[in-house]
């Protein structure tokens, strides 16, 4: 964080005149904020009214003791470090203190240094505790952020089915008109289709997340299943006026993967190149091994990504609107499951795009190399 | 009813088409925004007698700040909105009372929408306001 934070504010609670000065004065000297109060109940107040991060307390007073002031700060807000002070005859006390929540003691009489050092060592903790807090809200918002967010994707496209066939059931019989019914149906069945692609990337994705999308580790050749995702795209290509190319090397590339996951990922790369891609375009796909990687490079010949969105291209949801851009169905999921993929592998993945030239996805992964032969250790003499 | 003229925004396409093909059966005459920005700008230049608006589109709140720049120009103060948004699902249709600052008057209805109980309610506004 670049931004100057308020100093800290100590609150000192201790009958001890003295006492109270002292600490005051080497609190004051670290560049902290200090408030002094000579009993609990005041204490009490100043820890309400100055929302400090730390609270120095002698456990020994009269009226309120040290302990139930503990118990009352921490009923106030449980993130204030206590620290109590102590005398050496009342150890057992200290540590009753800890149990009941104290973050540490310091036992009369102290140097300066040790008070230092223990304030110092609170609030950092206090720090940490803050921050680990803060990550936990934010992780909880972006989840809650996430459900609204495929509900409202998940709802989309059932909304407008639901009004399609209302319309359809409403509208005047005698008057319909067959090749717009034909239309509509047509619109729906898209739609569910949509659906039922979105279901399938959220499934995917929360196995990637959960760790069980990779189900096996075996030597898999990317060449034959690259081809055969080439196959089977052909009918869609041709119907987008796209032709698909691939440039093979004599050598097989193999890597250490899931056969799911490898499908999963090249599906994802070859889809998006037809989808964002010209009539009269091109998908090229080009493989090679080097440096112990397999690289593989699926390249289209689009529009291109612009350059402020490429950071955000592997995030979750993540779609390009308006703009120019074609509008193409999609979940916004698919690479980010991608990345996700690559990343499980050890591998990477990343996009160069030139605008009105297309863009080239390049995914990397270690190549797997077959345990050398011949090599038995002991066997000569 | 006949000859009245409407303003769907929305940035589905299917929904603003069904919406669209059911009013005009009914006489309505319909202009189609497919976002916030487009809406504003045809509800300015064909000045409808009545709006519905989507709320989430590009952005979560789009439809919202499509509607308060509506309200900032004079012409456009007192045309009523229909919100249509699957943000209040779990609610039944509600009107905004009067008290209710740049909504006020505004009707909201859940996503999908009853096509017959929209007509409807389009219908009383317009014989109000008549």
């Amino acid at each position: 964080m670049s931004e100057v934070a308020a100093p800290d504010t100590i609150v000192v609670i201790d009958d001890d005149y003295a006492m109270r000065l002292s600490c005051s004065k080497i609190l004051s000297k670290m560049g902290l904020r200090v408030e002094a109060f000579e009993n609990g109940a005041r204490g009490l107040e100043g820890v309400a009214e100055h929302k400090p991060g730390l609270v120095v307390v002698d456990l020994k007073m009269p009226g309120i003791s040290g302990l139930e002031v503990i118990s009352r700060v921490h009923e106030i807000d449980p993130q204030i470090i206590m620290v109590v002070i102590t005398g050496y005859a009342t150890i057992d006390t200290a540590v009753e203190a800890m149990k009941s929540g104290a973050y540490d003691f310091l036992p009369k009489p102290f140097s300066p240094d040790e008070l230092r050092m223990i304030i110092n060592r609170g609030l950092d903790r206090r720090r940490l505790a803050l921050e680990s807090q803060r990550g936990e809200v934010e992780r909880a918002l972006l989840k809650r952020r996430f459900v609204t967010f495929v509900s409202h994707q998940l709802r989309t496209p059932l909304v407008a089915i639901h009004q399609y066939l209302d319309v359809l059931k409403h509208l005047d019989q005698t008057k319909d008109d067959p090749a717009r019914r034909q239309e509509w149906l047509d619109r729906c069945l898209k739609r569910t289709e949509e659906l039922q692609n979105l279901i399938t990337d959220w499934l995917t994705l929360a196995r990637v997340e959960g760790g069980t999308l990779v189900k096996e580790r075996v030597e898999i050749d990317l060449k034959p299943i690259v081809s055969s995702i080439l196959a089977s795209y052909e009918e869609m290509a041709a119907a987008e006026q796209v032709s698909l190319d691939v440039v093979w090397p004599e050598e097989a590339l193999c890597v250490w993967s899931d056969r799911n996951c490898m499908n999963v990922l090249f599906d994802n790369l070859i889809t998006n190149a037809i989808k964002y891609n010209r009539p009269g375009g091109k998908v090229t796909v080009t493989g090679c091994l080097s440096g112990g990687e397999v690289a593989i490079a699926v390249a289209d010949t689009g529009v291109g990504i612009p350059e402020k969105y490429r950071p955000f291209l592997f995030d979750e949801f993540f779609r390009i609107k308006g703009e120019g851009v074609k509008r193409t169905e999609g979940t916004g999921l698919g690479l980010h499951i991608s990345k996700r993929i690559v990343s499980e592998m050890g591998g990477s993945i990343e996009v160069e795009s030139q605008a009105g030239i297309g863009s080239t996805f390049r995914v990397r992964l270690p190549a797997w190399c077959a345990p050398a032969e011949d090599t038995e250790i002991g066997g000569w003499e | 009813m006949e000859g009245k003229r409407i303003l769907i925004v929305d940035d589905d396409t299917d929904f603003v088409e069904a919406v669209a093909c059911f009013l005009e059966a009914d006489g309505l005459t319909v202009f189609k925004a497919y976002n916030g920005e487009e809406g504003v700008k045809l509800a300015k230049l064909e000045r409808p007698d009545l709006i519905l608006m989507d709320i989430m589109m590009n952005e979560r709140t789009e439809g919202f700040f499509a509607i308060q720049e509506m309200r900032r120009d004079a012409g456009l103060k007192a045309v009523p909105i229909f919100v249509i948004s699957s943000l209040c699902t779990h609610l039944p249709d509600f009107e905004i009372p009067q008290s209710g600052g740049w909504l006020a008057h505004d009707m909201f209805f859940s996503k999908p929408v009853d096509l017959v109980q929209l007509l409807e309610k389009i219908r009383q506004r317009f014989e109000k306001a008549a």
